[in-house]
């Protein structure tokens, strides 16, 4: 009659729970039962912890094995338990109770020989630990780094399941939190080689000051990816708090870099134009993993060849726009993802895509459709729209335009400006701002939207267009360091709308 | 007012040449039934006894009221409610040894339904030369059917040109006129207009102080005048030659205190000196209904601008007019070509452009920018 426990921790979206891993040995025939929910990969833990265990030095119980994951209704999957449930073994078939066993949370995956291997969703589980109060956690110590992002725990690398025993017992050390420093700003790409295309830079400009959606078209090769990329190197660096989401949910997906874990940056996601709905909003079976919206949280979501994607994944975009974040139900839960990102789309004027659209061949109808893929819920919610050209040879000539640095100082006294002019109403950016708040409370003088007033009476702006123009107006004005719009700022604001039609 | 009364008045009415402030400081006095007697018995003083002795014998005062009567008129005095009082006060005020007429009217015979007062209230008098030009007779026309657009009565004398242009104008536009005889209501003058004045005599007022078969005569003229410029919030004289009976009138006017307008006409026009003399007498300059009511009109109630010829550039703004000449006739430009021709920052184009756009003149293909129609 022999028991261990250890503990770990499930990690569901981007919320842990702390799971409690018990080992019962008792007499019976030589087996292992494995109770709690696994999924497939944790059931085949048992073989993993067998091999690493024995290949240890130790012993593997000859009787019947019990090992229980609690809370026992919670399904489990993944191979983060097999560090827990080696040790909870162990501590059952040398019925010996280690008291750092029970103040220790052990992530990581086992290989044969008794290597701790990194897994996924390390920073979530520390993050875990740390709010439920649990001073030490245990991890391998390829994802130290990422583990020692966590302030206020005490956070170890463990290299071998042997190394780990030895701490347990108190005879070894284990490697200690690694401080990592904030990696250097390299802006790799700048907004200075964007040759010409003013009005598609500034829009570019516009969209990082106030959070703005953006509207790219124009035929291939006029430089609408390039714009795209050079987008979040004009953003504002993350804050710690939103660094830590951010990082958390690039550690759910495992996408993070070994050495310089922390994303400082706000993220660039460019799924490809094929992408489903699943890798778009996140999915999968059990329990739903995050998608390209969620990696792209707090940073910037890249739809090159918009008219190309599904319609169906185009619109799934529509709640994680309103809402900020993703709920996706499936069999084993709800996870609920972060996506407040920026979208930025860019398609070619058609399906033929010619350089010049004099030499088009498309049909009115396969033209008019192609740029109506979005629908008006999606395209409302998109405040810049920039129609771009292609450049002549002498454009190549023309000196260097503004870089990168010149434009992100001015980009963030925008930002500045516009948090403090709508903090009282829990707002950020001048993207957020509700029409009413912009009719009502921040209501412009008559002359300014005069402007507005005659698109309107002209027809060729709808109402809705109307507050899409007074929120780009208002960046315009914060990026122009001014206390509100003034007529010239409307009328800049109107030339970021879509060409011909109302909308 | 009793029948003796109204009796009394239309035989003082014929009694003296109108005006006769002696006689009408006697009606004060005494009542006009006590002066309709006192005058018939010649126990009166001698200025007016010798302006009373020629007619004191002609008492047809009954039959005149009946003639009236049966062309659907009545007497007007000083004791009715419908008496313009307001209108007369000016006379007050005048110097009487100058303008020995500057008196207010014994009664006035009046045919048509309306009521004096509230037509007085709100009226224009256009007069002008009989001698007419087809410009004249075209812009009295033009102001009388705006003035009736505008709520106002057209009063005039109804004489051939100026006065029967607008006379008609008013009744061709369901409006309220109202004609000023010189003579007895009776009596159509000109003749040539008696269909006229019967048409005004049932849509509009006929109004005289002469009693019924009185001739109109030279003088007589003269007299009216100042009774249509008192009856109307201003005066306007459409075309006048250097020697007419509308520059007489718009003298009353200006004497009564109320505004004196001129229509301009060509200089070599005889049919307008008078107008321009009036004009460089300064006069108001008025050229459609509108600024006529302006003078006379309530309190706020402003003629709008005139409208002007305007360019489809003429509302733009000057970094809008420079974006619009930086584009080509023809051919497309990209933003940064168009700041470069215009001298502007780019990012000063964009907005100007769109406001281009707005308006028409401007299009967006592709990306590129040009003008919507060739430049004229």
């Amino acid at each position: 009659m022999a028991l261990g426990r250890a503990f770990s921790v499930a990690v569901r979206g981007l919320e842990g729970e702390i799971v409690e891993i018990e080992a019962d040995i008792t007499s019976g025939l030589p087996g292992v039962h494995l109770v709690g929910l696994p999924d497939t990969a944790l059931q085949e833990s048992r073989d993993r912890v067998r091999a690493a265990i024995t290949n240890c030095g130790n012993d593997w119980p000859q009787s019947r094995l019990t090992l229980a994951l609690s809370p026992a209704t919670l399904p489990k999957m993944g191979s983060v338990y097999d560090l827990a449930l080696a040790c909870a073994v162990i501590s059952a078939e040398l019925k010996k109770e280690w008291p750092r066993l029970e103040k220790v949370i052990l992530l990581g995956e086992l290989a044969l020989d008794g290597r701790v291997r990194p897994v996924k969703g390390v920073l979530p589980a520390v993050l875990t630990a740390k709010r439920q109060g649990w001073p030490t956690v245990v991890v391998p110590a390829d994802n130290l780094r990422e583990a020692s992002l966590v302030d206020d725990i005490e956070v170890l690398g463990a290299q071998t399941l042997g190394q780990l025993q030895a701490w347990v017992a108190g005879k070894g050390e284990l490697a200690e939190r690694i401080e990592t420093q904030a990696p250097v700003l390299v802006h790799a790409t700048d907004l200075a080689d964007v040759v010409g295309q003013t009005h598609a830079k500034y829009a570019v400009e516009v969209a990082a000051a106030g959070a703005h959606h953006l509207t790219l078209t124009g035929p291939p090769g006029v430089g609408k990816t390039m714009l795209a990329q050079r987008l979040p190197g004009l953003l504002p660096e993350l804050s710690p708090a939103e660094s830590l989401e951010v990082t958390a949910i690039h550690s759910v997906v495992g996408l993070l870099a070994a050495d310089t874990p922390l994303i400082t940056r706000p993220p660039f996601v460019a799924p490809h134009h094929t992408s489903t709905v699943a890798a778009l909003v996140g999915g999968g079976t059990g329990m739903a993993r995050p998608g390209a919206v969620s990696r792209a949280h707090r940073g910037v979501l890249f739809l090159d060849e918009y008219a190309e994607i599904g319609n169906s994944a185009l619109e799934a975009l529509r709640t994680p726009l309103e809402d900020g974040v993703i709920r996706l139900a499936r069999r084993d839960g709800v996870a609920a993802y972060p996506a407040r990102f920026q979208l930025v789309l860019a398609a070619n004027p058609c399906p033929c895509a010619a350089p010049d659209s004099k030499d088009c061949l498309c049909a009115s109808g396969a033209r008019r459709r192609y740029l109506t893929k979005l629908s008006g819920p999606l395209l409302d919610r998109v405040d810049l729209r920039v129609e771009m050209h292609r450049e002549k040879a002498q454009a190549f000539q023309a000196e260097a335009a503004e870089s990168t640095e010149l434009v992100r100082t001015r980009v963030h006294s925008a930002r500045a400006a516009a948090a403090e002019r709508w903090r009282p109403y829990g707002i950020r950016t001048n993207a957020e701002v509700s029409g009413v708040l912009l009719r009502r409370e921040f209501r412009l003088s008559q002359e300014v939207t005069a402007p507005l007033r005659t698109a309107v009476d002209r027809g060729v702006l709808s109402l809705r267009g109307c507050d899409r123009t007074l929120r780009v107006a208002w960046t315009l004005a914060d990026l122009a360091g001014r206390t509100s719009p003034g007529k010239e700022e409307v009328t800049t604001a109107m030339s970021f709308r879509q060409a011909g039609g109302v909308r | 007012m009793t029948a003796e009364v109204r009796l009394a008045l239309a035989y003082l009415s014929r009694v003296a040449e109108p005006p006769c402030p002696e006689l009408a400081k006697l009606v004060q006095q005494v009542g006009p039934v006590e002066s309709a007697a006192r005058v018939k018995a010649g126990k009166v003083d001698a200025d007016l006894a010798r302006r009373t002795e020629a007619r004191r014998e002609i008492d047809s005062a009954a039959e005149d009221l009946e003639l009236l009567a049966r062309r659907n008129g009545r007497l007007v005095t000083a004791q009715d409610d419908e008496w313009p009082l307001l209108s007369f006060t000016g006379f007050a005020r005048m110097d009487h040894r100058q303008r020995p007429e500057s008196h207010p009217p014994l009664a006035l015979w009046v045919v048509g339904s309306a009521r004096l007062d509230d037509m007085a209230q709100r009226a224009v008098a256009i007069v002008g030369t009989r001698a007419c030009t087809a410009y004249g007779e075209h812009v009295a026309a033009d102001l009388a059917a705006g003035l009736v657009e505008r709520d106002v009565a057209v009063v005039s004398g109804g004489a051939y040109g100026i006065d029967g242009a607008a006379h008609r104008a008013t009744l061709g536009t369901d409006g309220f006129t109202v004609a000023v005889l010189a003579g007895g209501i009776d009596v159509p003058y000109p003749s040539g207009h008696a269909t006229l004045l019967h048409r005004i005599g049932q849509d509009g007022l006929v109004v005289s102080e002469y009693p019924p078969g009185v001739r109109p005569a030279r003088h007589r003229f003269l007299t009216r005048n100042r009774l249509v410029a008192a009856l109307s919030g201003a005066t306007v004289v459409v075309e006048a030659g250097a020697r007419s009976g509308a520059a007489n009138t718009a003298a009353w006017a200006r004497g009564l205190g109320r505004p004196v307008c001129a229509v301009p006409g060509p200089i070599t026009s005889a049919a307008s000196v008078g107008c321009h003399a009036l004009l460089r007498d300064e006069a108001n300059l008025v050229t459609r209904a509108a600024d006529v009511v302006e003078l006379i009109g309530r309190i706020g109630e402003l003629a709008v601008d005139e409208e002007r010829p305007d360019s489809l550039l003429d509302g733009l703004g000057e970094a809008e007019q420079r974006v619009y000449d930086a584009l080509p006739a023809r051919g497309r430009r990209t933003v940064d070509q168009i700041a470069v021709a215009s001298g502007l920052a780019p990012i000063q184009v964009l907005g100007p452009l769109s406001m281009l756009e707005v308006c028409g003149l401007v299009s967006r293909v592709d990306g590129y920018w040009k003008l919507s129609r060739p430049k004229t």
